[in-house]
């Protein structure tokens, strides 16, 4: 969708009510309203944008000075976080055991020699062994709020972070008892609650077959989440490499499905089960089915 | 015949009364239930209501049937 | 599938069974710092629902039997728009009352085509078994917004069995009113019938002939029904909803059974007159019956109310029902259902309901030969003094393709009574009300896709 770019919003009637839009953490961001006025949407939109661009502020990699750079740039040294870090980090470390250490903030030092641009160029075993030796949860020392990474080492939220915006931008919308609304950042989304004049908000999800329909959800609570995206990956040989990596191999994860979405009862729920699903490679969708909740798998 | 005004008045009073009942919207969860909704199983319903007409002298009330028989 | 040679195994193995959700679930709370978040509730919309079901009907002593499919198919498209197509198979044995009363004698009577005769034992209640049939039945209907809070919703209906052909209109409209808590809805249905009695329809009070006599008979008949209902339905609060309604019926035209009689007793004894002449060789009537005559219109009222009340997960459905009609005919309903979630997707639901209406105006045990003919008489027993309870349980569970499916058995008991003032002689005596007892079970199996 388009909408504005650098931090303003744009608020737009829809067929239902209002859309807010905004850019965030990379991706297009809505938020759907179906009642109220044209001001009383842009003031909620403004909030959920403002609430938006705290999160993109303070856990990016890109920003100097932030708590992630802080960290990023310790050098060995510890670092004091504050409770809504201790809190992320508390789940990225439930997240690692739970995957058996296949999902691991540490990891994203991996992208200095991995580029999934469509393109052709595979690192070298070498040069992949050597950003290796500096990717691993196990040897980070935390013991909250102090966090010990060793020198070279770096986290990355980027695989929780939107996921955990949507959730509390839903939450506040929830709060400020506006009517029911939808927040969707670049396609993972959440709703505060079903709609009044609908039975349910429509959702659409791309068919997972070539040439297939869209799936049509008619969400009335909970969430939605997407992994994976059909630009980010490389192609040599005629073997397609995921954009998923494997942190003990620092390959690519072997199998993994182009695509999986997952409806659950939050996003950041969503965004881990499908994080998790494509993790699994090949046992993606025995991983989904074993989780019993909708979703769909595309290959 | 005198209950024609009652039943009219009583909608009148239901309706007069409503509009501060009900809930706000983020409240509708258990009401889009399905088994919430006024008819849950649409045959089960329209299934009673054949055998009904047909063996009793009163039908419907929750809306139309499929219409009439010549039930014995 | 890629080719997975060039990358090296990986350290951890995978644990082959074990949900994640939960663990999942514990850490997002955490996380987000809120309590458990609402359950998920989403759902790939269908584009098709088939909503099929089989039942069957039966009531005790060799009286009507009924097996029937019956298949709701729905097709939804975008907007919220739908076309719902019906399609029902009857098919009907057994046997049903014909309006004569027990005589201590055995009793002969001729058959509504007029072609053939049955005999009923001495001490029997008369049950004419000639209604094999089969009974098809079509509903169309289209819905579609109107505007943002209405609904529109028109439709037909027709349905065709030996003797009786129904065809239909039905429109309705419901509007929703602040914050869809209110909802008012109108609707009209318009029906013309035509009733093809095998053999034609009799003329009223004129007697059950002899075997091969068909000069009381009129052909073909018609009839028109109006239905009119108006409805409200509210909101009360998140787990309590209700709706009134008010409708209004209006028949006119050929509203007789034409396959009914009366038996036309001694003032004294109560007891069925004999044939005037000797029984013919094909056969006929061992006694005077005399075929039954309603009024050519009938006018009622119901008001109908209803509450689904949620119990945490457990759901209440009561409801009530008040008829009253211009053939003196007053009914009250009283419906309740129990649905108790049972495990993931299944579902107990106990059901009783209670039944009673008192008799028409016209209504009659028997004809009394002694005093002048009444203007209408029936002895139908639907429309006598009776009280019926149901009784019920269905069961609900999903397939493992999430589909829904159930059994419900349920059974059904009429006992009524004749008014006092109406038992003459030796009727007194007996059991004369052919009280009823039916078995229902049925089936359903719900897919979308």
């Amino acid at each position: 969708m388009s909408g504005p770019a650098g931090r303003e919003c744009q608020i737009v009637a829809t067929e239902h009510g209002w859309a807010g839009r905004f850019r965030a953490m990379g991706s297009p961001c809505e938020v759907l309203l179906e009642s109220g006025t044209r001001n009383q949407a842009a003031s909620i939109t403004s909030a959920v944008a403002a609430e938006a661009w705290r999160i993109e502020d303070k856990f990016s990699r890109y920003l100097k000075g932030n708590i992630v750079d802080q960290i990023n740039t310790a050098n060995g040294a510890s670092v004091k976080v504050d409770d809504e870090t201790a809190n992320l980090l508390d789940f990225a470390a439930t997240l690692y055991k739970l995957s058996d250490g296949r999902f691991d903030i540490t990891s994203g030092v991996l992208r200095e020699v991995w580029t999934f641009d469509g393109g052709d160029h595979i690192p070298d075993p070498s040069s992949v062994e050597a950003v290796l030796s500096r990717v691993g949860w196990s040897r980070v020392q935390w013991a909250r709020p102090v966090l010990t990474l060793e020198p070279g080492m770096e986290i990355d939220f980027g695989g929780i972070g939107k996921e955990y915006a949507v959730d509390l931008c839903v939450a506040h919308i929830r709060d400020s008892q506006s009517g029911p609304g939808l927040v969707n950042f670049g396609g993972d989304l959440a709703i505060s609650g079903p709609p009044m004049r609908r039975r349910a908000w429509k959702v659409a999800v791309e068919g997972t077959l070539p040439d297939a329909a869209d799936h049509l959800i008619d969400l009335r609570q909970g969430a939605l989440a997407t992994s994976g995206d059909a630009r980010r990956f490389l192609c040599r040989d005629g073997v397609r490499y995921s954009h998923i990596l494997d942190p003990g191999t620092g390959w690519p994860v072997p199998d993994a499905p182009a695509s999986v979405t997952v409806a659950a009862d939050t996003c950041t729920q969503a965004g881990m089960t499908s994080t998790l699903a494509m993790l699994e490679g090949l046992g993606a969708e025995k991983f989904l089915a074993q989780q019993d909740m909708l979703h769909w798998c595309r290959r | 015949m005198k209950t024609k005004l009652l039943p009219a008045v009583l909608l009148v009073a239901l309706c007069a009364g409503c509009s501060s009942m009900g809930v706000e919207p983020w409240d509708r969860d258990v009401l889009a239930r399905e088994d919430m909704q006024l008819v849950t199983d649409p045959l089960e319903a329209a299934t009673d209501d054949h055998i009904y007409f047909s063996k009793e002298a009163s039908s419907g009330g929750r809306g139309f049937g499929g219409g009439g028989c010549g039930c014995n | 599938m890629a080719d997975v040679g060039v990358t090296k195994m990986t350290k951890s193995h995978r644990k082959n069974d074990r949900s994640v959700s939960a663990t999942l679930a514990a850490a997002t709370c955490a996380l987000l710092g809120t309590g458990a978040s609402a359950p998920v509730d989403a759902q790939e919309e269908p584009k098709w629902d088939f909503n099929t079901s089989f039942l069957y009907y039966g009531e005790d002593e060799n009286r009507v039997q009924d097996a029937s499919l019956k298949s709701i198919i729905r097709r939804l498209f975008a907007d919220d728009k739908s076309l719902s197509i019906g399609v029902t198979v009857d098919t009907l044995t057994g046997a049903t009352p014909s309006g004569a009363i027990r005589q201590d004698v055995a009793q002969t009577f001729t058959r509504p085509s007029g072609n053939a005769a049955y005999s009923v034992p001495a001490g029997e209640l008369p049950l004419d078994d000639t209604f094999k049939d089969t009974r098809v039945a079509l509903t169309a209907n289209w819905t579609q917004p109107a505007g943002e809070k209405g609904l529109l919703s028109v439709g037909m209906s027709a349905s065709k069995e030996y003797d009786y052909l129904h065809t239909g209109l039905n429109a309705n409209y419901a509007h929703d009113f602040n914050n869809r808590n209110t909802t008012l809805s109108a609707g009209i249905a318009v029906a013309r019938d035509s009733i093809e009695p095998v053999g034609g329809a009799p003329t009223p009070f004129t007697p059950m002939l002899d075997v091969g006599d068909v000069s009381n008979r009129n052909g073909d008949q018609d009839k028109d029904v109006l239905d009119v209902i108006f409805g409200v339905s509210q909101v009360i609060s998140r787990d309590l909803v209700m709706q009134v309604n008010y409708s209004y019926s209006m028949s006119d035209g050929y509203l007789n059974n034409p396959y009914k009689v009366l038996s036309l007793v001694d003032g004294v004894t109560g007891d069925t007159l004999p044939r005037t002449t000797p029984l013919p060789p094909d056969g006929g009537p061992s006694g005077q019956f005399l075929f039954e005559g309603r009024p050519d219109e009938r006018t009622q009222h119901s008001l109908y109310t209803q509450a689904k009340y949620n119990m945490n997960g457990k759901v209440l459905d009561v409801s009530y029902r008040y008829m009253t009609d211009d053939w003196e005919i007053d009914s009250h309903t009283m419906d309740v259902r129990y649905r108790w979630p049972i495990g993931a997707g299944s579902y107990l639901e106990p059901h009783l309901r209670f039944y009673t209406q008192s008799e028409a105006e016209f209504y009659r045990l028997s004809l009394d030969s002694s005093q002048p003919l009444p203007q209408f008489a029936s002895s139908d027993y639907r429309l006598g003094n009776f009280d019926a309870i149901t009784a019920g349980l269905k069961y609900g569970w999903k397939t493992r393709n999430g589909n829904d499916m159930s059994l419900r058995v349920e059974w059904y008991t009429q006992s009524g009574t004749v008014p006092a003032g109406q038992l003459i002689g030796n009727q007194a005596g007996r059991d004369n009300y052919p009280d009823l007892n039916a078995l229902i079970v049925q089936f359903s199996y719900r897919f979308s896709q």
